[in-house]
Parts: C-alpha cells; sequence; structure tokens
C-alpha cells in the first residue's frame, strides 16, 4: 500500500462527512436535533452538480448547494421552531423529501460529468517529499473543512455569539429569561447544518465520484449524525471521528485487494463497529457532553 | 404504451384506478391489450440492470404496438412494498410479470399461485412453476472472454475485480475471468474487492482506487450499476469493463467492453407462448447460445491475434463445443475443483461458493 495514496484517499473520504458533521454539531449544539442530513446532503449533491455543469464553475456548484441545502433546512427549522413539530419525525421526513427532490431535479443530469475542480498545490508546502502529495495538493474543500473545524472550535469556545449559542443548546429556559432570541439562534444554527451538509454533498457529486447518481450519498448523512454523538459534542472529536470512519473505510478496501488473511465480512464492517464501539465506551463513561436540551421544543411562553 | 412509475407517482394513480374501476367495471375484450408489468429495485436511467430489463422490452413494445400496455415500476425497495405494488398491478389488469430483483421472490411467487392466468418471470431465483420461470444470464461466458482480453493487455499481470456482494452470480463471473486471463496467461493473479453493498459509487471508486494502488492495470465492474469504477479507470489509464450495459461513453480511451445482457429473446419468447397459451414455467438459464449475453464495444487496443482467438472461443461457446468450466480446475485452497474432462453443470454454477486458483482475495465465508 502506497503510503501517500493512502493517507490522500483518507482525506478525501473523509472530507463530506467532516463537513456534514461539523454544520450538524454546531446544530445540536443550539438544541436542535436535526437528523435530515441525508437529505440535506443529497440535495447539495444534486443542486451542487446542476449548478457547476450548467455554469460551468465548481465554486459555483458548491455555493449554490450551501444555499439550496441551508433553505431546505430552514423548511425543517420553520416546522420545529415555529409550528414545533417534532424534531425526529420532522428530520426524517426532510431526509425523505431530499431524497425524492434530488431524484426529480437529478433525472436530467444523470450520465454528465462535473467540471473539475483543481487541485490546490501550496507553494512550498507541496514540494516537501512525500508530506507535499500527501497533505498539501488537495482540493480547497479540503481545507475549508478542516479551516471549519477550527473556526467552529474557536466560535464555540472564545466568542460571544458562541456561548449563546451554546447557552441556547444547554437551557432554553434561562436562555430565553436572560433576553436571547432562542428560535432566531437556533434557526442560525440549522441554516449553518444545512449550509455544511450542503457542501458535503456537493463534494461527493463534484469531487469525490464526480458525477450524478440517485441516491449516491449513501448514508453518509446518517455516519455523520454517528459522528456527532461519537465526538462527544466536540469540534476536535468530529474530525477525529471522520478521519477516522473514513480511515478505516479505505484501509479495509485496501487491506482487501492486498488480498489479507483477515475475513472481508470483518473487514467491511470494521468502520461502523469501531463507531458503535466508541459509541458505547463514551455512554458508559457517561460524561457523553450532550447539550441539556438537546431535541427539546422550545416555547417562548413557558 | 409504457408508463414509467416510481413508488410515489403509483400511489398517486393507485387511488384514481381504484375510483374509475368501481364506477365503471372493466369488460373483457377479445382484443384487450396485454398488461406488461416490469418491477424493478432501482432507477431504469441509462445503464445498469434495471435499464438493461426494460430495454429488453422494447422489441416486444415495437411488435405488438398498442397489443401491449407496458408499466414500468422503477425504484421498488424488496419487501412488504414490492409485494403490494406487484398484487396492485395484477389485480389492476396485468397478465404478465417481471420482477427485476432476486428479492421479490416469494410475493412474486404467491402471485403465480394465486393467479394461474398470469405468467411470472423472476430475475436471478431459483423457485419454478407451471406459470413462474426465474431467469439468469450466464455471465461467466463473456467475463471468460473478457479475461483473454485483459490478460492480453496487461502488463504487470494483476487483474482487479470491484465486486458487490459474495453470491453465486458474482462469483461465477469472477472465476471466469481468472481462467480466461489465465488461458493467455497462467500467472495471472486477480485480486477482489467486495464492497458489500449493491449501490455505494464512493465506495466502489474506492475500492477501484486501490486495486489501481495494488498494481492491477485492468479491472472488472462486477455488477455496479453506475459508471464509478469505469470512470476512475479512465481517470488512471487502467482498462475496464463492466457487465449488463455499455459505459463507453465514461471511458472513451481504456474501456474494454461490455458483457451486455439482451433480454428481449427470452422476453419475447416469452411473452408470445403467454398469448398462445403454451407457457411452461422452466429454469432460464441464458447466454450466448440464447442471444442474451453479447460482448459489445471491444476494445481496439486488443493484439489481433488474442481478439480472433476470442472469436473462436466466443463462437465454440455459441455452438456448446466449449464450456468454460470444463476441468480441469483447481480452487483456491489447492483441491480440485473439477475434473480433468468434467464439465461444471448448471446447478453447480449458479450455487458456486468458491474462488479457482489465481483469485488472490480469500472468499466471504
Amino acid at each position: 500500500m502506497d503510503p501517500v495514496l493512502l493517507v490522500a484517499s483518507i482525506m478525501v473520504s473523509a472530507t463530506p462527512i467532516l463537513l456534514a458533521a461539523i454544520g450538524e454539531l454546531v446544530t445540536e449544539k443550539s438544541g436542535v436535533l436535526n437528523l435530515g442530513v441525508e437529505g440535506m446532503m443529497i440535495t447539495g449533491a444534486v443542486m451542487g452538480f446542476a449548478i457547476a455543469v450548467s455554469t460551468g464553475s465548481p465554486l459555483l456548484g458548491f455555493l449554490g448547494a450551501a444555499v439550496a441545502s441551508a433553505v431546505l433546512s430552514l423548511s425543517f427549522g420553520l416546522l420545529t421552531q415555529y409550528l414545533l413539530s417534532n424534531q425526529v419525525a420532522t428530520g426524517l421526513g426532510l431526509t425523505l423529501v431530499g431524497l425524492g427532490l434530488s431524484a426529480l431535479i437529478g433525472s436530467n443530469y444523470e450520465g454528465q460529468r462535473a467540471p473539475n475542480l483543481p487541485k490546490l498545490d501550496i507553494p512550498v508546502l507541496s514540494d516537501i517529499p512525500v508530506l507535499g502529495r500527501m497533505l498539501f495538493s488537495h482540493d480547497f474543500v479540503v481545507y475549508l473543512s478542516l479551516a471549519l473545524v477550527v473556526a467552529v472550535w474557536a466560535f464555540l469556545k472564545y466568542t460571544r455569539a458562541g456561548l449563546i449559542l451554546r447557552a441556547v443548546g444547554e437551557d432554553h429556559e434561562s436562555a430565553h429569561a436572560l433576553g436571547y432570541k432562542v428560535v432566531r439562534v437556533r434557526m442560525a444554527a440549522i441554516a449553518f447544518g444545512g449550509a455544511c451538509a450542503g457542501l458535503g454533498g456537493a463534494y461527493v457529486s463534484l469531487v469525490r465520484v464526480p458525477q450524478w447518481t440517485e441516491g449516491m450519498t449513501a448514508g453518509a448523512g446518517w455516519i455523520a449524525l454517528a459522528i456527532v454523538v461519537f465526538s462527544s459534542w466536540r469540534p476536535l472529536g468530529v474530525l477525529v471521528g471522520a478521519y477516522l470512519f473514513g480511515g478505516v473505510t479505505v484501509i479495509q478496501l485496501n487491506l482487501q485487494a492486498a488480498g489479507t488473511t483477515v475475513p472481508v465480512e470483518l473487514l467491511s464492517m470494521s468502520p461502523y463497529l469501531i463507531t458503535i464501539l466508541v459509541l458505547v465506551v463514551i455512554s458508559a463513561r457517561g460524561a457523553h457532553g450532550a447539550p441539556g436540551s438537546l431535541g427539546r421544543p422550545f416555547h417562548a411562553s413557558s | 404504451m409504457t408508463k414509467h412509475l416510481n413508488r410515489r407517482r403509483f400511489l398517486q394513480t393507485s387511488a384514481a384506478t381504484g375510483l374509475a374501476a368501481g364506477i365503471a367495471p372493466s369488460i373483457a375484450h377479445a382484443q384487450d391489450p396485454l398488461g406488461i408489468a416490469l418491477v424493478v429495485p432501482s432507477p431504469v436511467g441509462e445503464v445498469g440492470w434495471s435499464h438493461a430489463l426494460a430495454a429488453g422490452l422494447e422489441p416486444i413494445k415495437a411488435e405488438y404496438g398498442d397489443g401491449v400496455n407496458i408499466t414500468i415500476l422503477e425504484n421498488i425497495p424488496e419487501g412488504p412494498d414490492a409485494d403490494r405494488i406487484m398484487n396492485k398491478v395484477v389485480s389492476d389488469g396485468a397478465k404478465f410479470l417481471l420482477a427485476g430483483s432476486f428479492g421479490y421472490q416469494n410475493g412474486a411467487m404467491q402471485i403465480a399461485r394465486r393467479n394461474p392466468d398470469v405468467t411470472v418471470l423472476h430475475a436471478s431465483g431459483f423457485m419454478v412453476a407451471p406459470n413462474f420461470s426465474p431467469f439468469a444470464a450466464k455471465y461467466f461466458q463473456g467475463t471468460y472472454l473478457m479475461g483473454m482480453a485483459a490478460a492480453a493487455l496487461s502488463k504487470t499481470g494483476k487483474l482487479g475485480s470491484v465486486s458487490a456482494f459474495a453470491i453465486p452470480e458474482l462469483i461465477t463471473s469472477i472465476n471466469a475471468f481468472t481462467l480466461g486471463a489465465q488461458a493467455v496467461n497462467p500467472e495471472i493473479e486477480v485480486s477482489v474487492v467486495w464492497v458489500n453493498s449493491w449501490f455505494d459509487p464512493a465506495q466502489e471508486q474506492d475500492a477501484a482506487r486501490a486495486l489501481l494502488a495494488q498494481d492491477c492495470d485492468v479491472i472488472f465492474s462486477n455488477a455496479q450499476d453506475t459508471p464509478s469504477v469505469v470512470s476512475v479507470c479512465e481517470e488512471a489509464g487502467a482498462y475496464v469493463f463492466n457487465l449488463n450495459s455499455s459505459m463507453k461513453e465514461n471511458a472513451p480511451n481504456y474501456y474494454l467492453g461490455c458483457v451486455e445482457t439482451d433480454w428481449s429473446p427470452f422476453f419475447m419468447e416469452s411473452v408470445k407462448a403467454h398469448m398462445d397459451g403454451s407457457f411452461e414455467g422452466r429454469n432460464a438459464f441464458l447466454g450466448v447460445e440464447d442471444n442474451v449475453v453479447k460482448v459489445t464495444d471491444w476494445n481496439p487496443d486488443i493484439p489481433a491475434e488474442t481478439k480472433a482467438q476470442i472469436d473462436e472461443v466466443e463462437a465454440a461457446i455459441a455452438d456448446g463445443s466449449f464450456h468454460p468450466f470444463t476441468g480441469r480446475i483447481v480452487k483456491q485452497d489447492e483441491t480440485v475443483g473439477v475434473e480433468d474432462g468434467e464439465t461444471l453443470p448448471d446447478e453447480a454454477i449458479v450455487s458456486m461458493d468458491w474462488h479457482v486458483a489465481g483469485v488472490t482475495t480469500p472468499l466471504p465465508n
């Protein structure tokens, strides 16, 4: 196994999950559980692809994907925050809507190729032997996803707005009593989560695959949801989780190709098995770090 | 007339159809068109399994015109949903049902038993009844020929296969591919990556990249319904082939060819038999000799000498004088799978659960 190719593959494999998971982390930190990540990802995938193919610009594709998925997520926000519908049921509905809508929009784009997103060879760094090709010769979205993790971590830890968002997620009653606009904060977090999921979906259709096929996210949104829990709602934990999942997925395929004697079934289930084991360990420890108001509806009158 | 329905559109029209049926009971006329329904688990799209099944109905539509009424129900998941939908199309008057996925078997068989006047064709199954025929393709005939071409073009002596699930249909294809390659170069090795999914384009591409990283320079895309593997190979400059329908436009330079399935001869024969009342259920295992399996889009890079050999073998398969699974064949574990001069019977092929020597990846248990 060529370690350069392996690490590069892991970074590409982890990026869509990382983008979706970091967005969902912010949403959940505000106290909202949005199970519609898969639907928002697939919507981002189709809209990003359609816009990129129509305009010839992958950058516009990514931008369009983020906007489209943010708009879709706001429909979830409207239903759960203003009309107080059940968050779990509405999130599942959002996934079904996303899958159906994307199939409808995407039917005209099957068989077409996306315009190429150029690699971002970082001057000097990309020339470093081995490490250069491994870490510093990717497209800009890989670096954007890493920058987003750092930005979200800094936002939640060091900014007043981040503190307000966390307060709303931990105890919306107290936050409301202090005069914070709980619903507005949550709507902003939901839109951010949607935009990130859209970027993740667009990365699948514009870079990872790069073509449009119905249902192509193939469960990545659900993995992103698991990784948020896996991370104990910490941005750096999301980074570790996404790269661990992406890494194990890529490594098990490479081990199969190399003809290893480890049973194929064990290799195939390993990414999911490791994720579940970590979730079990986190639950057993009890210090899972879930926001106190996660999934609970907020009534301004209460 | 052909109607394409997915589950959502089907449900919308069902209510209206039911209402109309209640208001105006239909009176059967001799000249009423034959209702043909195809139910498939994935989008029909432009390529792949469901597309090949739908394409198999085109000549029937062309021949019978208004004499047939074809409904295609795509993206129907296996399970209770499929059973309900198949029952609905039959109760709406379809007399010829094509159940296009292995998982539809039990529901389709129940329909056949309850409706002796309905003919059912079922993909990849094993149950047989007087009005129920399972059908499958002898992909292995085509993959044997592809193996010959692959070995002639390979510079590394390493071939690869991205495969969906370790089921007999896919195992036989890999084994025949290996045997065909060994007929040209006995030292050839084949690596397999099982993605354990019928549909995961991103993982299929990662699997292809993993094989390319192991120096495999010809890849067999085994049961992928999208051009995921094909496009990665084109980008990497590795030859690639696939099953069911051509993906040449996704790999204009490195497309080795396609083991196509043309179901129309079998579908046409079955529809005719249904119409004249002579249909008899049988296990239809169809290949080159039935004009169902054919290799198309051969790459011009294949050496002329090898191509001539391939044409000879193809003709021999068609006339029955050659069979890819004729011994002596040694298994991966070095025991004898087929004795010298013997030919593996169809029953053994459709239940194959072992790899031939030369496949380096262990078979899932």
